[in-house]
């Protein structure tokens, strides 16, 4: 068996080591009202056991990490698997390491799942080893983006902590308009983040069918001399086609539920690379996601922040608020080295200028001034509590956005790890 | 405002108007009834800034504008919106070579690219909008400071150790407790311990005033500092000749000008290495994926004849170096990086000969290059005078014949020849070097007449020269740089002082033997109370650390 191999399969135990860990913080949680038991000890009983198993995830996660390092031969964080699946063990780095200072049980609730999905997300990506182009290839590379996502993934704890929060002192059961439009934006989190989950799980359950679909699209290219010219490329869907590329032919299309041709085309303003299949892939994570919320609100027959909230109980609010902070204040110096510092030193030898305003610095940048203007909000305006919770969760947006949306949506120097 | 308000405290210190808790003992100064229950807003321990003067000028009134955090956060936020609209569509300067934004935005975006094009948002970051943000934001970061930090300094130099008991219970971390016993021995023991969490402990009688990491106060000034710079070098770059960034192309064994210096750059020879099959993964099996590329690249300095065009420039030699990504040739502040590469051959100058068909004698071969060829070419007893070149030849819409670019695609030649058997005015003869336009453009039928007296070609690819690649490099100058870094290195200590050390403070007061104490921290409560607490169980106090908190906002 390879190295590779191996920490292949060392990924999959970590995965699953994480899911268990969720669900031993969800029974550390929700089991406390359960009867015949004191509820102090069950959660310290329960949260132990989360907090080793989520350890030992941790610990294989990084065995998944180095061995693949070791088996090709450059640090594994190269293209969107390989990084994505980096930025869930950096979450986990960090909220182990907010876990030490606070020994706060139920950040793992918040904490493990974002890690899960982040995984689970990484693993739609192809996972081979591919060799890096030459502008990719310096240590500075691997200093900034791996700076750059533990920076990041204190960002994710805060935004845990943040929802968290918001899950435990919104009023679901206020008539008034702020409670009202509390819950509504809650809820919205929540659904946003099964869009996520739907994302992973139609990707998987086509995987899983073996569909595919074929389009050769004609697309124009402008090179460095302003020359135009077209050229053909062929692109391939494995979600059932609903938007097609823009300009584009039909190879192959596998009927689906009675659709054999696709709904719409791509417009022609979406320039990244295969834009139209991305364009496919979000329509068909709104649907799968939009399924997965029906269904988990008819088995619950109430909005989901409703149902989480009891479990909330019993935590002292203002903790939540000081992690939330303290995640973000601890993150800013690290995301300022890695997504900033490093980032510059690094595009200064590769590209030879430290700051082009491409997109993703552009972003980079962006994110930035956001939690420098959350610190100061927070620290000069003393919002605390609810405002700084919204816009701990807001800042995750942009950080995903940054991370991602970036390559879906725009293109630039960094398309080379597009989705 | 034009009132003089009273601002002395009880204790009988003179405070400056605008203060908001004595700067001697602490008693907080003129307040709402409606807050006289709340923990004390600490914020820069309650002195009076700069900015809050009573009778402002003009230049208070400016001040006083950006001394505001208020706008500060405004400008942050005004200035990360603006940037996110510089984003919807490439900036112009992702465009190398010519290319017209005026029509490029429109015609592939549509009407929305033309009023992206319209509103100045294709050139954001160079706008005067955006850099007057950054100006601002600059000019806020120095006001912002100076106005806090000299206060702040005076303020945390002469700290009172016994303070207003207002004060201490209007903490946020309070504590009250009766102590039976020797209270001094009380204050001691609980003042041991507290050093031996790092803090500095000075005692006044029964009031004791602990401190540990005032240090970490300077980490936002030290910080603010370094941006300052930061920004100011980035503002420096508009200054002309403090920073260059253009593009060169140069075909193998040419020597070409590098724009606005007196600079020349040669490259010797390009390579271009790919992955092999084996090496890539299954998928990208067939592609070209590059591996390594490489310039020889040699850099020249013009020593005289430069600025004229007529005169050919007398190079010499300054440095050598093999350029490859990450790896760029430097010479004085002055970068040359790969950037990119053109595989298509050049063809630089062909030696072809010349035959006389009606006798078969074979004169030359000649030295024809396609750039600045010499205007005749005496070959035994013939004479070419050369009347016309083409570098990418073509038939124009009114049939005459012209060049579509500058680069020798398809070059082509007219000479008039005079010799034996020829109209000794000379007849015209057309020549292309290459043999798919000798096809293309029926090079014999053109010739009419002259086709059968004579004859121009290349005996073999021995008497070709051509530029295999091209090498496109990118050439860069900044001098800004150190100061680049200078302020990202002080902006770093400042911000690893500010957030990852807390300034924390605990006074307490014995009277009779009713012990107060209060606690303010500028980050993470949750430490600060371990620590009273931790300090307290040592000296046989046990409390839970949760319930020191006096509530109010927890910075």
């Amino acid at each position: 068996m390879s190295l590779i191999d191996f920490s292949s399969d060392a990924f999959i135990v970590a995965f699953f080591l994480y899911c268990f860990a969720f669900m031993f913080y969800v029974i550390a949680a929700a089991g406390k009202k359960w009867s015949n038991r004191d509820p102090l000890v069950h959660e310290k009983r329960w949260g132990k056991i989360a907090f080793v198993t989520s350890s030992l995830g941790l610990a294989a996660h990084l065995t998944f990490f180095f061995t693949r390092w070791a088996g090709s031969g450059q640090i594994p964080t190269s293209n969107m698997y390989e990084f994505m699946s980096f930025l869930g063990m950096a979450i986990m780095i960090a909220f182990t390491i907010v876990y030490a200072l606070y020994r706060k049980t139920l950040l793992g609730m918040f904490a493990l799942p974002l890690t899960v999905i982040i995984v689970a997300y990484a693993s739609v990506f192809p996972q081979e080893v591919q060799p890096l182009i030459p502008a990719l290839n310096s240590i500075w590379l691997k200093v900034h983006v791996t700076t750059a996502a533990l920076g990041e993934a204190f960002f994710a704890v805060g935004f845990a902590a943040g929802l968290m929060y918001l899950l435990r002192v919104v009023d679901f059961k206020g008539k008034t308009k702020e409670a009202k439009r509390s819950q509504f934006w809650v809820e919205f989190s929540l659904y946003s983040i099964l869009l996520i989950v739907g994302f992973i799980v139609a990707v998987f359950a086509f995987r899983a069918a073996g569909y595919d679909a074929q389009f050769d699209q004609e697309k124009s290219v402008i090179d460095t001399k302003g020359i135009e010219s077209t050229i053909k490329e062929t692109v391939n869907y494995t979600l059932p086609p609903i938007v097609k590329p823009y300009n584009s032919e039909v190879v192959k299309f596998e009927s689906f539920l009675g659709m054999d041709s696709a709904v719409m085309e791509a417009p022609y303003w979406m320039n990244g690379v295969n834009s139209g299949r991305k364009l496919n892939t979000v329509i068909w994570s709104i649907i799968a996601g939009s399924l997965l919320y029906g269904l988990l609100r008819l088995v619950f027959r109430k909005p989901l922040g409703a149902v989480i909230h009891p479990v909330m109980e019993g935590i002292d609010p203002d903790d939540l608020d000081e992690i939330s902070y303290r995640s973000i204040a601890i993150g800013f110096p690290i995301f300022t080295l890695g997504a900033l510092i490093f980032a510059m030193i690094w595009a200064n030898i590769a590209w030879g200028r430290f700051w082009g305003w491409d997109p993703k610095e552009v972003w980079a940048l962006i994110t930035w001034l956001y939690y420098s203007a959350y610190l100061h909000f927070r620290l000069s305006r003393g919002w605390q509590g609810r405002k700084s919770s919204w816009l701990a969760v807001i800042g995750f947006v942009i950080v995903l956005f940054t991370l991602v949306g970036v390559n879906l949506v725009i293109a630039g120097l960094h398309s080379y790890s597009g989705v | 405002m034009s009132l003089i308000e009273n601002t002395k405290c009880e204790c009988g210190h003179q405070n400056a108007v605008g203060t908001v808790l004595c700067e001697s003992c602490g008693k907080p100064l003129e307040e709402q009834k409606d807050t006289a229950e709340l923990p004390l807003e600490m914020r820069y321990d309650g002195v009076a800034r700069r900015s809050q003067k009573s009778n402002p000028n003009v230049i208070d009134r400016v001040w006083n504008f950006f001394s505001s955090v208020k706008i500060a956060i405004y400008l942050i936020v005004l200035t990360f919106l603006t940037a996110m609209l510089g984003t919807i569509y490439p900036q112009e300067n992702t465009f190398v070579g010519n290319f017209d934004p005026a029509v490029y935005y429109e015609e592939t975006y549509g009407l929305t690219g033309k009023i992206y094009y319209m509103l100045g948002l294709t050139h954001t970051y160079e706008s005067w909008w955006f850099i007057g943000l950054l100006v601002m934001i600059g000019t806020s970061l120095v006001i912002c400071s100076l106005d806090r930090v000299l206060p702040l300094y005076r303020a945390l130099s002469k700290q009172q150790i016994r303070k207003h008991l207002q004060f201490i219970l209007r903490q946020k971390t309070v504590f009250k407790h009766t102590i039976e016993g020797d209270t001094g021995h009380w204050a001691e023991q609980f003042g041991a311990q507290l050093k031996r969490k790092g803090y500095r402990v000075h005692r006044d009688g029964t009031a004791l005033l602990a401190e540990k990491n005032r240090f970490s106060r300077w980490g936002p000034y030290i910080n603010h500092i370094g941006l300052i710079l930061f920004l100011l070098a980035i503002l420096a770059r508009s200054i002309p000749g403090f920073q260059m960034d253009t593009y060169v192309s140069v075909p193998d064994g040419d020597t070409v000008q590098i724009p606005d210096t007196n600079y020349y750059v040669k490259s010797e020879k390009f390579t271009v290495e790919f992955y092999k099959d084996e090496e890539l993964p299954d998928k990208l099996k067939g592609t070209a994926r590059a591996k390594l590329y490489e310039t020889k690249a040699v850099l020249y300095e013009c020593v005289s004849g430069c600025g004229d065009p007529t005169a050919k420039p007398e190079l010499r030699e300054v440095t050598r170096h093999d350029i490859v990504v990450n790896d760029p040739l430097k010479y004085k502040g002055l970068k040359l990086y790969q950037f990119d590469f053109d595989l298509t051959p050049r063809l630089n100058a062909v030696h072809p000969v010349l035959v006389d068909k009606k006798t078969g004698n074979v004169y030359g071969p000649f030295d024809l290059p396609m750039r600045d060829s010499a205007m005749q070419h005496k070959l035994g007893p013939f004479t070419l005078d050369l009347y016309a070149n083409y570098m990418e030849f073509a038939i124009g819409d009114n049939g005459e014949p012209t060049t579509l670019s500058r680069d020798p695609v398809a070059p082509a030649f007219i000479f008039s020849v005079k010799g034996p058997g020829l109209d000794p005015a000379g007849e015209p003869y057309m020549y292309f070097p290459m043999q798919k336009d000798k096809v293309k453009f029926a090079q014999d039928t053109i010739n009419k007449g002259i086709a059968d007296k004579i004859e121009i070609r290349v005996d073999g690819m021995d008497n070709v020269d051509f530029s295999e690649a091209s090498t496109h490099l990118n050439v860069r100058m900044d001098r800004a740089l150190p100061y680049v870094w200078v302020g990202a290195v002080f902006s770093m200590i400042g911000l690893l002082m500010g957030s990852y050390w807390q300034h924390r403070r605990i006074w307490l007061r014995i009277d009779g033997s009713e012990l107060s104490l209060g606690a303010h921290t500028n980050k993470n409560w949750y430490g600060m109370r371990a620590d009273v607490a931790g300090a307290l169980k040592k000296v046989g106090i046990a409390v839970d650390p949760k319930s020191l908190d006096n509530g109010g906002n927890n910075a």
